[in-house]
């Protein structure tokens, strides 16, 4: 995923000062990534879009309050990674569990499947695991940082990541057996 | 034998793998490709293609900003004319403005005032009466004339007795008024 985030300052100048134009220009910059981003912690496409919106609502509600510390793209990827969490905490849409705890080591490992297969795989994990395997090893946040938006521990968070990975493994075996 | 664990694995790719697990990895294929796996999925996780919504939510967002100005606006405009109303109210009904007895006497003493100014106005001094009326303006003057004798004497303390005097010489010059500007005027007619 690679995708252009820059915005110029002038641009976020203007938007703070309420200008609905300049406000769209950021929308337009970070829509795409924003939905990504909520779209894969989030079971459907819905749900994500509503993300989208309140991402954006709360950024032109706070954009003023935007100090300017570090890039732009930070500070909204943080206001869409909680929403998206909220989200999965306020629903309580949590599936259960079913990670197999072991990893199957001792048997060849499997080849890591297409895009397809792996984009299916991580659909089959609970949001939860979702959102800790695509913050921590795509978006790059620290389990610190997860178990504190998140409302958990540590472990917790460490935990999902490996049991999530765990049940993608497994998937993936599937796949390629298939 | 034992191999690594998940918990293990995700270790070693953080480099906080501990001593167990770093020498297993030395001698054991199996898990070392795991760990390639794992790296390679993680890649993969990576390189997924970014997905965009399926239909474009900024209307909707520019909606609500501009609904939410809008009400913002209103409730700023209804909070002005309700702070206004109460601003007019402490100015109407003042709760530092003098007592009710001390601004009615201020009001009967500038009636007086007004009235007496209308009294020496040329044109109510030079009207030609006739007699009875002549004879009911030197009353009235004579009853106001003792009027301010007694408001002369009046303590300033005697609030309400002052006011009924002036609220009487007011009554009075009102009389006087008709007598001299009205009924004088409608003579010369």
């Amino acid at each position: 995923m690679t995708i252009s985030l820059a915005v110029s300052d002038v641009l976020v100048a203007r938007a703070k000062t309420g200008d609905l134009e300049a406000l769209e220009g950021l929308y337009r910059a970070f829509e795409t990534p924003v939905y990504n981003l909520a779209r894969r912690i989030l079971k459907n496409a819905e749900d994500a879009e509503d993300v989208l919106q309140e991402t954006f609502l709360e950024v032109v509600k706070s954009i003023g309050a935007y100090r300017g510390d570090g890039h732009l793209w930070g500070w909204v990827r943080q206001i869409a990674a909680s929403k998206a969490l909220m989200k999965i905490r306020r629903e309580n849409v949590r599936a259960a569990d079913e990670f197999d705890e072991t990893t199957g080591a001792g048997s060849p490992a499997p080849l890591v499947g297409v895009n397809l297969d792996l984009e299916r795989a991580l659909e089959h994990l609970s949001e939860t695991g979702r959102a800790v395997v695509w913050m921590h090893d795509v978006e790059g946040y620290t389990h610190e940082e997860i178990a504190e938006m998140m409302g958990k521990t540590v472990s917790f968070s460490k935990s999902q990541l490996a049991r999530s990975h765990a049940r993608l493994r497994k998937l993936l075996a599937v796949e390629a057996e298939a | 034998m034992t191999h690594c664990t998940m918990d293990d694995l995700l270790a070693l790719r953080a480099n906080e793998g501990s001593v167990w697990a770093r020498k297993h990895l030395e001698a054991c294929e199996l898990c070392r490709s795991e760990l390639e796996a794992l790296y390679q999925r993680v890649a993969q996780l990576k390189a997924l293609p970014a997905r965009s919504p399926a239909r474009d939510r900024w209307a909707e967002i520019r909606g609500t900003v501009v609904a939410e100005r809008h009400r913002k606006r209103r409730r700023w405009a209804a909070w002005s004319m309700a702070a206004a109303a109460g601003i007019a109210g402490v100015l109407v009904f003042n709760p530092f403005s003098p007592p009710p007895a001390k601004a009615d006497l201020a009001q009967v003493k500038a009636q007086s005032a007004a009235l007496d100014i209308q009294l020496q106005a040329p044109e109510a001094e030079g009207r030609v009466v006739s007699g009875r009326d002549a004879a009911l303006i030197a009353q009235l003057e004579d009853q106001i004339a003792q009027i301010d004798g007694q408001l002369a004497n009046q303590q300033a303390a005697q609030m309400d007795a002052q006011l009924e005097l002036w609220q009487q010489r007011v009554h009075l010059m009102n009389q006087l008024v008709q007598v001299r500007v009205v009924r004088a005027s409608y003579v010369g007619l």
